[in-house]
């Protein structure tokens, strides 16, 4: 990673995006100290003592795995432990946990008895029993089924809703989308992008706006408004000049009696943003769109 | 950095408690003993059977030897047990190989060959070793009355200067004064002796220990590399904490196997003192109140163990942080064995000579002190200095490898796939 320079305020869900390879995991490696960067430096909670924040971090690799021969709540709790709970405490939460998560009967098993679905439900419970402050999530949705997604993001909303802060990478930029109050791409071991997801699709620029019309078509054509436009008739799509309003546009329309049952500023997605701007960086977003038609939504 | 902090206890706790819930733990801990009270009441068996038996009175048994007086107090003393020994002018003013060859083409059984007993100085008199020639094993109960007539009469000779106290020369008659050799057609001979089987059992004990634990260790490194975990842990705590709590955890599987061993014994014990075994073995001969175990010695050794296996167990745990699988575990693990067979097999040297140069450098060694020198306690008057620079050496090794091996293992627990090399090893242990 070159001078990444990253802030996640507290209380914010923040995506960490970028293609394989881009350093996210490093990147996270690094806030948690388990790398030590060759220069810079991280603060947690507004200190440097990254050690000292630990207890309160909740942490989830990408690879994940948990001691097979250990017994499902035992292990849960070990890791609660280490994170400073006592340990009566954390067999509670253990026992408490593996029940919301409907692995109740199966607290005294061994993980090696689970099955793949059950051990991805043990594995969102380790990181999430001893309450942390900052949940870290690598990769968190990868290799899920579609139920466990579902039930992963309902655990990140409940830890969230507390007050916790989420920081967590992707390459699934619909995720990063729909979850994330802001995100950062990475590519290419630098950050190209960073900022609340709003601001950065308006930072974008794009300017696109939808119209289904009825009536004459010539508003469409205003100069020092409108950029460019692909008029089908009834159905257009335009891009307004920089700077320009689409509000103006709108006023434009209605004022010369068109009749407008669309009228829509097309958000740029995330998406379109990301792979521009890895494209930029020489990156081909190719290996992206492969790993998102395997993966499971 | 605190290496006994909670979490390193945490860690240590599921290390042992994974560890002693397992089916093969019992078997381990319960097997051993069973094996080994097996083989205890077999050779005793054929000990008692051998015990009661003496043959000394058939033989035909020569002395010869260079101080004539205890020669002769051992001839008196000897047919006091209605054995006749007579002197054997036909080997007089031999030693060593030529002896040896020339007894086995003799006609006698036995030939007891008698050194010279010193006199004493300022009432402190050394050792008197006799040896006891034979072609085959000698039966214990030969060897036991053998050495009661010789006993007697090196007392009566240590007795006989005015200025030897009592209880300084039994103390001398105690490390053993009958040394049985057996000797072959090629006139090699072959000791053995009480404190020598002692030795070798304890060395052997420590082998196993350090090994047998060792490898418990690179398993536990390896496992968490192999349950791809240790990201997790290693967010959690230093990556120090983690091994010092898999050392620490693995010991304590030790000590709690030893303790459930040391219950047994003390079980046993107490089963055959309630058959009157014990007056049994008394009456044959065998007095085990009388043995005189060097407890002192024994103590300074088990400390030895304990630091001997931190030493190791830093090895293998930088070791297990080095490889992926376990095919790799086993190459690595390969040197470090190699270094606690060294003194293992150096143990045999040790016997014969345990005031060797080499055997006093090899005993002050860090790697090989708790073996060399619990060997050379046993088997010799080891002067303290010795034993305290091994152990402050051993506590200084301990502390370098536990730095060593903490730089190691703190990257290389998050390597994984292909076993480090050498180079690789060296730069972590410099940036580390």
């Amino acid at each position: 990673m070159r001078d990444l320079d990253l802030a996640v305020p507290e209380g914010s869900v923040y995506g960490l995006l970028g293609p394989n390879g881009a350093g996210k995991s490093t990147t996270i490696r690094m806030i948690l100290d388990i790398i030590a960067p060759d220069r810079g430096e991280v603060e947690i909670f507004g200190s440097s003592d990254v050690i000292g924040a630990r207890p309160h971090i909740g942490y989830l690799p990408e690879e994940r795995g948990l001691y097979a021969k250990m017994k499902v709540a035992e292990h849960l709790a070990y890791l609660a432990v280490l994170k400073g709970v006592d340990r009566r405490l954390a067999m509670a939460a253990a026992r408490k946990g593996l029940d919301r998560v409907g692995l109740g009967d199966r607290a005294d098993d061994k993980v090696e008895s689970l099955s793949k679905g059950m051990a991805q439900k043990a594995q969102m419970l380790s990181c999430l029993l001893h309450e942390p402050r900052l949940l870290i999530l690598d990769e968190p949705f990868s290799g899920l089924d579609p139920l466990n997604v579902e039930m992963f993001k309902e655990l990140i909303r409940e830890r969230r809703a507390a007050g916790a802060t989420v920081l967590f990478s992707t390459h699934m930029i619909e995720d990063a989308e729909r979850l994330c109050d802001r995100v950062c791409m990475i590519a290419g071991s630098r950050k190209v992008l960073d900022g609340r997801v709003a601001d950065v699709k308006a930072a974008q620029g794009q300017r696109d706006v939808a119209v289904q019309y009825e009536g004459d078509g010539t508003f469409l054509r205003a100069p020092g408004l409108v950029q460019r436009v692909a008029d089908q008739g009834h159905y257009a799509e335009i891009r307004l000049e920089e700077g320009a309003d689409a509000q103006d546009l709108l006023r434009r329309a209605v004022e010369q009696g068109v009749r407008l049952s669309r009228f829509e500023i097309i958000n740029p997605s995330l998406r379109q943003i990301f792979i521009e701007k890895a494209t930029e960086v020489g990156l081909s977003a190719e290996d992206e769109s492969e790993d998102e038609a395997g993966a499971p939504r | 950095m605190n290496p006994f902090s909670a979490k390193t206890m945490a860690v240590a706790r599921r290390e042992l408690m994974q560890r002693v819930r397992t089916k093969w733990f019992l078997i381990g801990t319960l097997g051993a003993p069973i094996l080994l009270v097996g083989i205890m009441i077999l050779s005793g068996l054929l000990m008692a059977s051998s015990l009661n038996s003496s043959d000394a009175a058939e033989r035909s048994i020569g002395v010869v030897g260079e101080d004539d007086l205890l020669e002769g107090l051992l001839v008196e003393e000897l047919l006091l047990d209605s054995i006749v020994a007579r002197a054997a002018p036909d080997l007089d003013g031999l030693s060593g190989l030529t002896l040896n060859e020339r007894f086995t083409a003799s006609d006698w059984d036995y030939l007891l060959f008698v050194p010279r007993m010193e006199a004493p100085q300022e009432g402190v008199t050394g050792p008197v070793q006799v040896d006891l020639l034979a072609r085959d094993n000698v039966q214990g109960g030969t060897t036991r009355q053998i050495g009661g007539a010789l006993d007697r009469a090196v007392l009566r000779g240590l007795l006989s200067y005015t200025d030897v106290q009592e209880q300084e020369a039994r103390a001398l008659l105690r490390s053993g004064t009958l040394d049985v050799l057996n000797v072959s057609e090629s006139g090699r001979a072959q000791s053995q002796d009480v404190f020598q089987g002692l030795s070798i059992g304890i060395a052997t004990l420590f082998y196993m220990i350090l090994i047998l634990y060792g490898q418990m260790i690179v398993r536990a490194v390896l496992e968490e590399k192999q349950s791809n975990i240790v990201e997790v842990i290693v967010s959690s705590l230093r990556p120090a904490e983690l091994m010092m709590g898999k050392i620490v955890g693995v010991g304590g599987v030790g000590l709690v196997q030893m303790a459930i061993w040391a219950a047994l014994l003390g079980a046993g014990v107490l089963t055959m003192a309630g058959l009157g075994l014990f007056e049994q073995m008394r009456q044959a001969g065998v007095d085990l109140a009388a043995m005189d175990l060097p407890w002192f010695d024994l103590g300074i050794s088990l400390v030895m163990l304990v630091l001997g296996y931190l030493l190791y167990a830093g090895m293998f745990a930088g070791a297990g942080a080095t490889v992926s699988t376990e095919a790799d575990a086993g190459q690595v693990m390969l040197p470090i064995i190699m270094l606690i067979v060294l003194p293992f097999m150096a143990i045999q040297g040790v016997i014969v000579n345990p005031g060797a140069t080499w055997a006093v450098v090899m005993s002050l060694i860090p790697f090989f002190s708790p073996l060399v020198m619990t060997a050379r306690l046993l088997l010799s008057e080891v002067p303290a200095w010795e034993w305290v620079v091994a152990l402050v050496l051993l506590v200084g090794g301990v502390a370098g490898m536990a730095w060593l091996a903490g730089r190691i293992f703190r990257v290389g627990i998050l390597m994984k796939g292909q076993k480090a090399n050498l180079p690789e090893v060296v730069r972590w242990i410099r940036h580390g």
